[in-house]
């Protein structure tokens, strides 16, 4: 183990946190389990695919849209199927995502076929030195991008009014909508901007590795990972737990050898939500 | 009186029935019987689980997994006859779950279905690792030892049977009207003396049990285990799209959700498997929309609806809606 491992885990734990980041919000806004944040995810890098790979363009330009895209498929999702059902019931959301993440994998896969695919670009496979540290720059691009997300959407929920309006409506929907805050729509808008999240971390997933229309499932999972290990509501816990995840996955695969690195995050995870379902970063029991 | 042995005795007469059955029916049939009964009876598991004790589960595949792996490894390693190995899978699935027991009980809802689905995928990435059962190409079992044909198909009527008869015991007994007070309202049942650990316990391992013998059933039909294949998270989605469908918290509920969800979309529809996975999709949708207690209770309540005198003794399993719609509580599925 040396340092270019722990660096090359600490960028992908940026990917990490960027996927789990979406299910965090979710969760702690509406309360909801979101099986078919995955499908988002992978969703994004199918529809920059369309751009990337059939008309020539840069990943990183297709990324706006590609997010766009995705929280104008999750808005109306909300509004009109999960909104409805968690104000019925508690689980029936988690058996609607599971129900939405079924039919994501198999319009993927009507769609695009099984084969692998990935996002070409220049920097897709190289590499770069930082402080004399060699690694892959896509990682660093995404890891970047990650950061600036992260602080975007912390901005955006502390400072601005449609932020203050989210953080009531997760406080107390009845009185914030008393208020005259529209609960419906700033959850819509949640899942939404989840979603955009997603995308964003799924073309940089795509332009990493390749994806199959299966490839939802796991990064659910690591999102997940992510979002025990930081608890819910701290938009850095998130980035931190991204981090850690990473972190302690290439030490597993520099010690073990590539197939424990799986087993390393789901155990982690197990353990983290068994022994403090609150999550490692954050003071004060939710669960 | 016979509204409580009625369904125990129209049970015990159709698993009669399938039982004698078997050396009548062909080839296709038996492994067509013995996949839909073993959705049967991990459907059931998960039912009990999830239906009436309210901790909804998405890890049915590490207890299928285990008892397919125990058995596995017990005929291919040690050479015991297949019954043994067979009783082996419920001995295992059941360790299985009370180890897991100590972080699982302490979670609740949401991370209670979290927390399975991470321990089935964890299981599943470790025993790819492990040399011993075979890693990621699995594990071939000895073809010689094996049940087959109609003998298959009668341990997959036992272990269907039990399961149907767990969840029906547990529909009229004490012991369940415990568990849906737990489901309903915890703190309530506490207050009134019901031990929560215990119960939730109990409905956990017996539901891990019974999975577990279904795994065996699956090992046998396989003859082969692998991470892809025995361990695959398929099981566990089933599970729960079979139970919701047809009716979470009823007896009958899992038997229309196999038939419809295996039968009809899976079984029917084999060439076209994308079609098929995205009908699964949108019907689990609908269902969780405009159904939510899933087909057989809307199925009741509509018979009763339109002949409310025409219910007898006959027509039994409509019997079972006045009381499911009572004890369902509006929290559930």
């Amino acid at each position: 183990m040396n340092l270019a491992t722990l660096a090359a885990g600490i960028l992908t734990g940026g990917l990490y946190a960027l996927i789990g980041l979406g299910i965090s919000i979710v969760f702690g806004v509406l309360g909801m389990m979101n099986l078919a944040h995955g499908e988002f995810v992978i969703g994004g890098a199918y529809l920059a695919s369309l751009l990337v790979i059939g008309a020539g363009w840069d990943p990183l330009a297709v990324l706006p849209l590609a997010m766009i895209a995705v929280a104008l498929i999750a808005y109306p999702l909300q509004r009109y199927l999960l909104t409805p059902l968690l104000r019925a019931s508690k689980t029936a959301p988690l058996v609607a995502t599971f129900g939405l993440l079924l039919l994501a994998e198999a319009l993927f896969q009507a769609a695009f076929g099984s084969h692998p695919k990935s996002l070409p670009a220049p920097y897709a496979a190289a590499g770069i030195s930082v402080f004399g540290i060699r690694v892959q720059a896509v990682y660093l691009i995404a890891f970047a991008l990650t950061v600036v997300l992260c602080a975007a959407t912390h901005l955006l929920l502390t400072r601005s009014r449609a932020g203050t309006a989210v953080r009531a409506a997760a406080a107390d929907p009845e009185t914030a909508a008393i208020l005259g805050i529209n609960v419906g729509r700033v959850y819509a808008m949640t899942l939404a901007g989840a979603a955009a999240l997603a995308a964003a971390g799924g073309v940089m997933t795509g332009v990493a590795q390749s994806f199959t229309p299966t490839s939802g499932l796991p990064l659910l999972l690591t999102g997940f990972a992510v979002m025990a290990l930081a608890g819910i509501g701290t938009v850095g816990g998130v980035l931190l737990a991204g981090v850690t995840l990473g972190v302690l996955q290439s030490v597993a695969v520099a010690l073990f050898g590539g197939g424990w690195s799986d087993v390393v995050v789901y155990l982690a995870f197990f353990l983290v939500l068994a022994i403090r379902p609150q999550g490692l970063f954050r003071r004060g029991a939710t669960a | 009186m016979i509204r409580r042995l009625g369904p125990a005795a129209a049970l015990l007469a159709v698993t009669v029935a399938c039982f004698t059955a078997a050396p009548a029916l062909s080839q296709g049939n038996l492994n067509l019987g013995v996949t839909m009964l073993t959705y049967l009876a991990i459907a059931q598991a998960w039912n009990m689980l999830a239906g009436y004790s309210g901790q909804v589960s998405l890890g049915a595949s590490a207890f299928v997994a285990t008892g397919g792996y125990a058995t596995g490894l017990m005929l291919a390693h040690t050479g015991l006859s297949w019954p043994l190995a067979f009783a082996g899978a419920a001995i295992a699935a059941t360790a299985l779950a009370v180890l897991l027991s100590v972080p699982l009980l302490r979670l609740r809802g949401d991370y209670f279905a979290i927390g399975t689905l991470a321990i089935s995928i964890a299981l599943q990435s470790l025993i790819s690792n492990w040399p011993w059962a075979g890693g990621a190409s699995g594990l071939v079992l000895p073809v010689g030892g094996l049940p087959s044909g109609g003998k298959l198909f009668q341990v997959a009527v036992i272990v269907a049977a039990a399961a149907t008869a767990v969840t029906l015991y547990t529909r009229q007994s004490g012991f369940g009207l415990r568990l849906a007070a737990i489901r309903d309202n915890e703190a309530a049942a506490a207050g009134l003396g019901v031990s929560v650990y215990r119960h939730r316990l109990a409905a956990l391992l017996v539901s891990s049990a019974i999975t577990g013998l279904a795994g065996a059933v699956v090992a046998f039909q396989f003859v082969v285990v692998s991470p892809d294949g025995i361990a695959s998270v398929n099981w566990s989605l089933n599970a729960v799209l079979m139970t919701i469908v047809g009716g979470a918290g009823t007896v009958i509920g899992p038997v229309i959700g196999v038939l419809i969800v295996y039968y009809g979309l899976t079984w029917e529809l084999q060439n076209q498997q994308t079609f098929s996975q995205i009908l699964e999709g949108l019907l689990l949708i609908a269902v969780v929309r405009f159904a939510p207690r899933g087909v057989w209770p809307l199925l009741c309540a509509s018979v009763r609806r339109v002949s409310d005198f025409r219910r007898t003794g006959a027509q039994e399993p409509a019997g079972e809606a006045p009381v499911t719609e009572d004890e369902l509580s509006k929290d559930l599925v």
